[in-house]
């Protein structure tokens, strides 16, 4: 029972402090407004380029926005006790880490999917994006799947939040370069070599794929192997990040610097 | 801005984003093989960071004075608001100026673009025209920083718009009608073209020139908010909210 209140409990409080306990009418403005306009941003340059479809745009943005949840949402989560300086009394706790580290990362899966979500509706209805009815299960699956891949790789950075000052600006590259490296507004045939393989190991670069498949028609049967491959490199980031949690917090109880800001 | 240099993280930012701008521009706008179209989007992207670290750098700035409890101290200094914060938008601005030589020096080696400024003077005074421009128009974003806690958050929220509506990248031509009149008030807009036809071999000087005379709008608009937003949050003791 215990646990179950950390995780939810814990995971509520802590995801309304991460935005400073804002107002929710700035909030969601905040959250939605960023990855619309990205997806705008980027279908109007592939207009003019002449390169892919908005619909490519759509769906490669939409994810885009899961990953900057789900990565800040995590990376801050530490950064953000650090700096209120709740980070080694949060440490002293007895509370199981997984569970501490769970309860604040199922708001980002959840936030993850419902900014993609709402973005995708709106910014399909701007740029005239029509998707038919029977995908929409299909998109949600490879929408989850993205969130819980981009959730477990904000957990390794999380984890760097407990050695590193300001986890939020590595966050902030990492999703940078996974503007290119995913696939999700350069086509991946398009990149050199070496870049589409380390894309073969990110997070997103296979959702992106199956959800592209899945809104071209293709069934979720058909995408199950892209899918399979989204969860099972969010399953080795996840066991990473808990890994690297551990580590980190052994170290940084070691060298005192859990309270270095 | 010597504060922010000081942290290696913060600077993998400032030195990444404008290369991966530009490189998404080379590869999707590659396909229209127009050496001087790729030369105008280095610039669009370098346009792009200037303005992110203008809003990035002023909301960060005062935000972590909120949290240090330091900007009830600089607010209640016989010093006018203006002369504070407004440095640190023209200084973001100005470091966003690396973009430019990291752009050109990024397209030239990895992607063949041809650097080749056809009016380097112009070019060289388009730059800081900009960028006083681009950071003036931050001074305006800033104070509405001092008001509101949340102000960070909608910073970093104001990037797209402002890099959409300023036709930085995709040209205003492709964008809704109503657009043009706005692009007309905001700096990026003629910096922008500054740079691009100084680049490019045109008449940059109106552009400069615009930039010069928004600069002073800014100027007298970002003041008179930062007075008024003072006056706000000290009536609603609102400061030191973090």
């Amino acid at each position: 029972m215990n646990t179950l209140r950390v995780v939810f409990v814990g995971g509520l409080t802590s995801y309304r402090a991460l935005f400073n306990w804002i107002n929710p009418w700035i909030f969601i403005p905040h959250t939605l407004g960023y990855p619309i306009f990205e997806i705008l941003f980027f279908a109007y340059l592939g207009r003019f380029a002449g390169v892919e479809s908005d619909r490519f745009f759509l769906i490669g943005n939409a994810f885009l926005a899961i990953a900057v949840t789900g990565m800040f949402g995590m990376g801050h989560a530490t950064a953000g006790e650090r700096r209120s300086q709740t980070l080694a009394t949060l440490l002293a706790s007895p509370a199981n880490r997984f569970a501490v580290f769970l309860g604040r990362a199922l708001p980002s899966i959840i936030t993850g999917f419902f900014v993609a979500t709402v973005s995708f509706a709106i910014c399909a209805a701007i740029l005239g994006v029509h998707v038919s009815l029977a995908s929409l299960p299909g998109l949600a699956l490879a929408t989850v799947a993205a969130a819980f891949a981009c959730t477990a790789l904000g957990l390794c950075l999380g984890a760097v939040g407990l050695r590193g000052r300001n986890v939020s600006v590595f966050a902030d590259v990492i999703t940078a370069c996974m503007l290119v490296v995913s696939g999700a507004n350069v086509p991946l045939h398009l990149l050199p070599g070496w870049l589409q393989t380390i894309a073969s190991g990110v997070p997103l670069t296979h959702g992106i794929q199956a959800a592209r498949a899945i809104a071209n028609g293709a069934s979720i049967a058909a995408s199950a192997d892209l899918l399979a491959k989204e969860v099972a490199i969010g399953g080795i980031y996840l066991a990473v990040g808990l890994f690297m949690l551990r580590l980190f917090e052994f170290e940084g109880r070691r060298t005192g610097s859990l309270e270095r800001f | 801005m010597k504060q922010a240099s000081r942290n290696p993280f913060d600077l993998s930012g400032v030195i990444v984003w404008p290369i991966l701008y530009a490189s998404i521009a080379y590869y999707l706008l590659d396909a229209k093989h127009e050496p001087r179209l790729l030369l105008s989007a280095s610039l669009g992207a370098s346009v792009m960071l200037m303005w992110s670290l203008v809003v990035i750098a002023s909301s960060g700035a005062l935000e972590q004075q909120r949290w240090q409890g330091t900007l009830e101290l600089v607010v209640a200094a016989p010093t006018p608001l203006t002369a504070v914060i407004g440095p640190i938008c023209v200084a973001g601005a100005l470091v966003g100026t690396y973009a430019i030589g990291a752009t050109l020096a990024w397209g030239a080696l990895l992607f063949d673009v041809p650097v080749k400024i056809e009016r380097p003077v112009a070019f060289a005074l388009a730059i800081p025209a900009c960028a006083l421009a681009v950071g003036m128009l931050g001074l305006i974003m800033a104070s509405t920083f001092v008001l509101y806690r949340a102000a960070f958050h909608l910073g970093i929220a104001m990037q797209y718009p402002v890099w959409i509506v300023t036709g930085l990248l995709v040209p205003l031509s492709l964008l809704p009608s109503f657009v043009r009149p706005l692009s007309w008030l905001l700096a990026p807009t003629w910096g922008f073209r500054g740079l691009q036809e100084a680049a490019l071999g045109g008449t940059p000087w109106p552009d400069m020139g615009m930039c010069l005379v928004l600069s002073a709008v800014y100027l007298v608009i970002g003041g008179s908010c930062l007075i008024a937003f003072e006056y706000v949050a000290r009536a609603r003791g609102s400061l030191r909210l973090t």
